[in-house]
Order: structure tokens, then C-alpha cells, then sequence
């Protein structure tokens, strides 16, 4: 019987030791959580670069890239007044010392206009050792996030050598790791010492049952002394003359303090590079289900001086690549740009002043994995995404197109 | 009056039973002090949350005003168990220093060793002395009406000078970009949290404006109109669902 238990109690323990060493470790942010259609419709990245992704604690890491605000934003996704550029990181591993939008910048949230274009950088400092999947990001108001494309970073050296120091107005040279840590530490410890000898001056007689008998007896009169009561009052007087007292030092040591800050940063759109000399409309948008492929049909003309042809599709991190077309590679290799993914039906450029109506498409297993399938059973079946031209001189002409997606199972 | 309840006349119990006795005064002090820093410290995080969490939330309008509103709640409902029942004027104070030391070992444990930010971007806010202060006025007026009013009253009042001598220093300014920042923002803008987006603070918002520039002021009297209602609320809540029937059976 004993040996049936132990023998149980042994495979089970097996089972749980197996099941949690094989744990995946978890990479993602989330970044496939929100819907297709606010992912592919809202913030539509492009030419995001990072710089050296092997650093050590302290060393500078930047992101830079642009990005165009879909016009065809959702009707269901609340304008983008409060957009805050965010960075996805597993805590502050890195702290981010500056931010740009248009060159200006950027502290506060800000408000993006739908159909403009902008450009940004960000620049972190490594802080935390590790291997770190990072993204840029947009946390949009009451939409969620919206995600950019993700690098690795490697941070080396040790986090006891990370330095954070800056000046305020006054002059003083702080230290954001420590400042004000054991100022915090000592009014706790004041205030918790005094409440704990309360606490202990009642505690160190019997409490409940004799104290509830006496109640029971009608000799409450005596559950309170005189002792009692001079403490009470001392607290009393003591404990606001303390507070006031401390209050009015510390406002006198910090007489420029000045409450948190709140305004919306106000920065205006970049000239506009999406949209502009190409123009593109979509009449028809399949998705095939079981070959993982969208086939759009769009009608293209060309107000650009130079012949151009289709070279990428990018919607929602996805880079779509024709291989026909030659143009700047990513330098390190990025699963979610697909080189000869993006196949077009005429390969003929599209002459300046012409217009002319094209199928692609843009075919792999990525629409699955990166869950943007599932554009088709959204309440809001609309796809958008950025298609990007190149002309013979190496030109690139961006436009931004958006239409709805009807399903194909066979 | 005798100064302690060995010298009183009226002693229920001696020898084994008085021992016994001891013994269940700990037993319910080691249950109600990890049953405080598990409730109450629950209770906060939920309702006063990001405004004692962080920072770069401790405003001059919101925090005043929701941070003694939410925490005077479990003290009421204790004092309203103890002061009845036991004539122990130690509810306030009990659940204050639970809730802080439950708050200490969250923001040293999970925010800065599990999360990595600095303690001081984390610091909690103090309520004791306001405890302090409710406690000693429920015993002085034995007055659940008057505790309501003055205590309910100097609890939230005394809320904001307490702290300000922690936070004031966070309030330096400091230069960003071409406009002025607070430390307490620029910790933050620098220590990212991807899930806690600038236009999330709520922050210096809505129609509870300055009176000749000055904020606080209304926000703690507000605070306090609104704790003695809601230290009221608390009192009967914890006089309907504590009870000591069992204790009638020893």
C-alpha cells in the first residue's frame, strides 16, 4: 500500500519537475494581441534602424525609423489625441534618456494626425545585463499597443556600474537611483517606530478575552487608565506638530519645487512621403486561407518622372519582398522580412504618367503566425499596409492603401 | 483606575486559563497581521494602485484625495471590531502599519528586484501618523460621530504633510528638452514601463481646480468631507460583518 503511494507520489512529482523544466520561455510583448485591422490600420512603420545591438551597461543603444498614420483609421479605434512612442522592454533593463519626433523633442504624449507622416528617435542607455527582445512601440489611447519591428540587444557588464546622473535647475547633481531613497527610508522608519510603540503599549497587556469579560462586566471604565489617555493626548498635539512642522522645513529646503507635469506635447507632421506622387486604389482584396496569401487587385498611377515597379508590401511588422526589385536589405536577418514573397502579375514598370491596373500578391505562412489571418473573422475586415515602389534611378515612392478583405478556403 | 488589567480587581482569568489566554491574544495578532497585509495591501493596490505606485503619480489633486479615501477604510472597520468589542484603540494604526510593511516587501520584492526599478521611483506613501491621530481620537471622544468628523477629517489633512516631507524632493526641477520636468516625471520618462503610457496618469485632470493657484488645500479638504462619510460607511460595515459570537462560548 505504502509502496503504491510512494510509487504514485514519485511519478506525479516526475510529471511536474518535467512539465516545468520544459517550459517555453516567453519572447513576445504581445505584439499579435490586438486586432488585424488596428494593427495594419493605424500606425504604419517603416525604415526603423537600430544601431550596434552588442553593448555594455551604460552604452548608448538608438532606434530610429518613421512612421505614417493610416488615413483609413478605424472607426472603432478612438483618434490618435494621447500617443505616447513607447519602448517594450521587460522592465527599465534600459532607461531611455532622450526622444525625437520631427526632429523636436519629446517627452509627453502627443497628438498624431491621420495621414501624416513622421520620423523618430529614441535614444536608451543599457542599464540591466541580459538578451533582450526590444521593440518601439505605440501605446495609442484606449486602443492598446501598436507594434514596431523588434530587435535583440545584447547587454553586457555588470549593473552595479550603472550611472544615472543628472543636474536639476538648482544646480545639484543627483543620482536617479538613489536620490531621496534614504530620506524615504527614515520618515518610514520614524513613523512606523512610533506606530509600532502604540501598537505595543496595548499589546503588552492581555487583550481579548479578559478585555471582552470586562465589556461583557459593563467595567469598560477600566480598559482605559489615565496613562492612557496622557499618551492619546500627547500623540494628539505631537503627532500634527511633527507633520506640519516637517512639511514646512522641507517646503523651506525646496522653495522652486513645482507639481508633476502634465501638457501634451505638440508637434507638427513631417512633409509628407507617403502619398504622394504615386497614387493607389485598391478594387479587390482576396485572402486565400489555405495558401496563406492576400491577392490584391489596384488600379496605379504614376506622377512621378521615372518608371517605377512594386518592390515591397509592409502591414503590421510583415515585409512582403519582390525579389525582381533590388533595394536597401535589413543588415541582420529578420523573420519577419520574406524576400520573394510579393509576386506581381505584369513586371513591366509603370511609365511616368501611366496608369495602369496590377495584381500581386503577397503569399506566407507569416499571415498565419503573426495571427494578422484573423483580419477575416474581425468585426472590421479591412487590411492596410504600406506599398513601396522603386524606380530604375533607385527612387522609392511610398503609398498608403487600405481595403476590405473577403475570404477565399480553397 | 488601576494602571494595568494584572492590578484590576475584575480578572476573569489566572494561572493555565490566563496563559491560555496570552496565548490566544498572539495567535489572532499573527492572523490579523498577515490577514492586513494581504487584504488591505490588496485592497490599495486595486483601488489607490498607480497614485501610491509611482512617482510620477503623486499629484497635487488626485492623490490627496483618493489616497486617504481608500485607506480609511479597513482602519474603520477594525476600530469598529476592537473599540466595541475590546476597548482597543488600535485598529487605525494595526492596518496602516500591516498595509506598509506588505507594501515595502511588494515594491522591494517585485518592483525593484523582480522588475528592476529603483526603490525610490516606488516609494510608498506614509498614513501612519494619520492613524495615529484617528486611533487616538476614537479613544479620547468614545464617539463614533466625532471620530467620523475630526478623525475621518485629520486623517485626510494630515495626509499630504506627512508625506511631503518624503516626496517634496521629487519635486525639484530639472531641464528636458526645452521645458522644465519634475524628478518624479523624469523617473517617469527614463525608467520605461511599457504598460504605463504617459496619458495614463491621471494626473491634475478634471473640474476640481485651484483655488488662487493653490490645489492641495482643496483636495485635502474635499478628502476629508468625503473620509468622514466614508470612515461612517466603514465603521458599520465592520459592526455587521465582524462578530464574536464564538467569544460568548468561553
Amino acid at each position: 500500500m505504502l509502496k503504491n503511494q510512494t510509487r504514485r507520489l514519485l511519478i506525479w512529482l516526475l510529471f511536474w519537475t518535467g512539465l516545468l523544466t520544459n517550459l517555453p520561455v516567453a519572447y513576445a510583448h504581445g505584439e499579435k494581441a490586438l486586432e488585424p485591422f488596428i494593427r495594419t490600420r493605424t500606425i504604419q512603420w517603416f525604415d526603423v534602424q537600430w544601431s550596434e545591438p552588442n553593448v555594455s551597461v551604460n552604452d548608448e543603444v538608438v532606434v530610429t525609423g518613421k512612421f505614417h498614420v493610416a488615413e483609413d483609421w478605424p472607426v472603432s479605434v478612438p483618434k490618435p489625441d494621447a500617443s505616447f512612442l513607447n519602448i517594450s522592454v521587460p522592465g527599465p533593463v534600459m532607461i531611455r534618456t532622450e526622444r525625437y519626433l520631427n526632429g523636436q523633442p519629446w517627452v509627453n504624449s502627443v497628438a498624431l494626425q491621420p495621414g501624416a507622416d513622421y520620423d523618430f528617435k529614441v535614444v536608451l542607455k543599457a542599464r540591466f545585463p541580459g538578451r533582450f527582445h526590444i521593440h518601439p512601440f505605440f501605446n495609442l489611447k484606449d486602443a492598446g499597443p501598436v507594434m514596431g519591428p523588434g530587435q535583440w540587444i545584447n547587454i553586457g557588464g555588470n549593473a552595479a556600474d550603472f550611472t544615472n546622473r543628472i543636474t536639476t535647475l538648482n544646480g545639484d547633481v543627483i543620482d536617479m537611483e538613489s536620490y531621496g531613497l534614504v530620506n524615504g527610508a527614515i520618515w518610514h522608519g520614524l513613523w512606523f517606530a512610533i506606530g509600532l510603540g502604540w501598537l505595543l503599549w496595548w499589546v503588552r497587556h492581555p487583550l481579548f478575552l479578559p478585555r471582552y469579560k470586562l465589556m461583557a462586566a459593563g467595567r469598560e471604565d477600566i480598559l482605559v487608565t489615565n496613562q492612557d489617555r496622557t499618551l492619546a493626548k500627547v500623540i494628539l498635539v505631537a503627532v500634527p506638530v511633527i507633520v506640519l512642522s516637517a512639511s514646512a522645513i522641507t517646503q523651506s529646503r525646496h522653495p522652486n519645487s513645482i507639481p508633476l507635469q502634465t501638457a501634451l506635447d505638440r508637434i507638427e507632421p513631417l512633409a509628407q512621403e507617403v502619398n504622394t506622387l504615386v497614387k493607389v486604389k485598391v478594387s479587390k482584396a482576396e485572402y486565400r486561407v489555405s495558401a496563406r496569401s492576400m491577392i490584391l487587385t489596384a488600379e496605379i498611377r504614376n506622377n512621378s518622372l521615372s518608371p517605377i515597379r512594386i518592390g515591397e508590401f509592409s502591414t503590421a511588422g510583415l515585409r512582403f519582398l519582390n525579389s525582381d526589385i533590388e533595394m536597401p536589405m535589413p543588415k541582420a536577418a529578420d523573420p519577419l522580412t520574406i524576400n520573394d514573397s510579393l509576386h506581381v502579375s505584369d513586371k513591366t514598370p509603370i511609365a511616368p504618367g501611366e496608369t495602369r491596373t496590377l495584381t500581386f500578391d503577397a503569399t506566407d505562412a507569416n499571415w498565419k503566425n503573426e495571427k494578422l489571418d484573423g483580419l477575416i473573422n474581425d468585426s472590421d475586415s479591412r487590411l492596410g499596409g504600406l506599398l513601396f515602389f522603386y524606380g530604375e534611378d533607385g527612387s522609392r515612392l511610398i503609398a498608403s492603401i487600405s481595403a476590405a478583405v473577403l475570404p477565399r478556403f480553397n | 483606575m488601576a494602571s494595568n488589567l494584572s492590578d484590576i480587581n475584575i480578572q476573569p482569568y489566572s494561572g493555565e486559563k490566563a496563559r491560555l489566554s496570552r496565548t490566544f491574544d498572539y495567535l489572532i495578532l499573527v492572523l490579523a497581521f498577515f490577514l492586513f497585509i494581504g487584504a488591505f495591501h490588496l485592497h490599495v493596490a486595486l483601488t489607490v494602485g498607480d497614485w501610491d505606485f509611482w512617482q510620477d503619480w503623486k499629484d497635487r489633486q488626485w492623490w490627496p484625495l483618493v489616497t486617504p479615501l481608500m485607506m480609511i477604510t479597513f482602519p474603520a472597520a477594525v476600530q469598529s471590531l476592537l473599540w466595541q468589542h475590546f476597548r482597543l484603540p488600535l485598529g487605525a494604526t494595526l492596518c496602516i502599519s500591516c498595509l506598509l510593511i506588505g507594501t515595502w516587501i511588494t515594491r522591494i520584492f517585485a518592483y525593484h528586484y523582480w522588475n528592476f526599478f529603483p526603490v525610490n521611483m516606488v516609494l510608498p506613501s506614509t498614513m501612519l501618523p494619520s492613524a495615529l491621530v484617528l486611533d487616538v481620537i476614537l479613544m479620547l471622544t468614545n464617539s463614533v460621530t466625532y471620530t467620523a468628523i475630526l478623525g475621518g477629517s485629520a486623517f485626510a489633512l494630515l495626509f499630504y504633510p506627512s508625506n511631503w516631507p518624503i516626496f517634496g524632493m521629487f519635486h525639484e526641477t530639472i531641464e528636458m528638452g526645452g521645458s522644465q520636468l519634475t524628478v518624479a516625471d523624469l523617473f517617469g520618462f527614463q525608467y520605461i514601463r511599457a504598460g504605463m503610457p504617459e496619458y495614463l496618469r491621471i494626473i491634475e485632470r478634471g473640474t476640481l481646480r485651484t483655488y488662487g493657484q493653490v490645489a492641495t488645500p482643496l483636495s485635502a479638504f474635499f478628502s476629508a468631507m468625503l473620509c468622514t462619510l466614508m470612515y461612517s460607511l466603514w465603521w458599520n460595515i465592520g459592526r455587521w460583518l465582524a462578530t464574536v459570537r464564538y467569544l460568548k462560548n468561553i
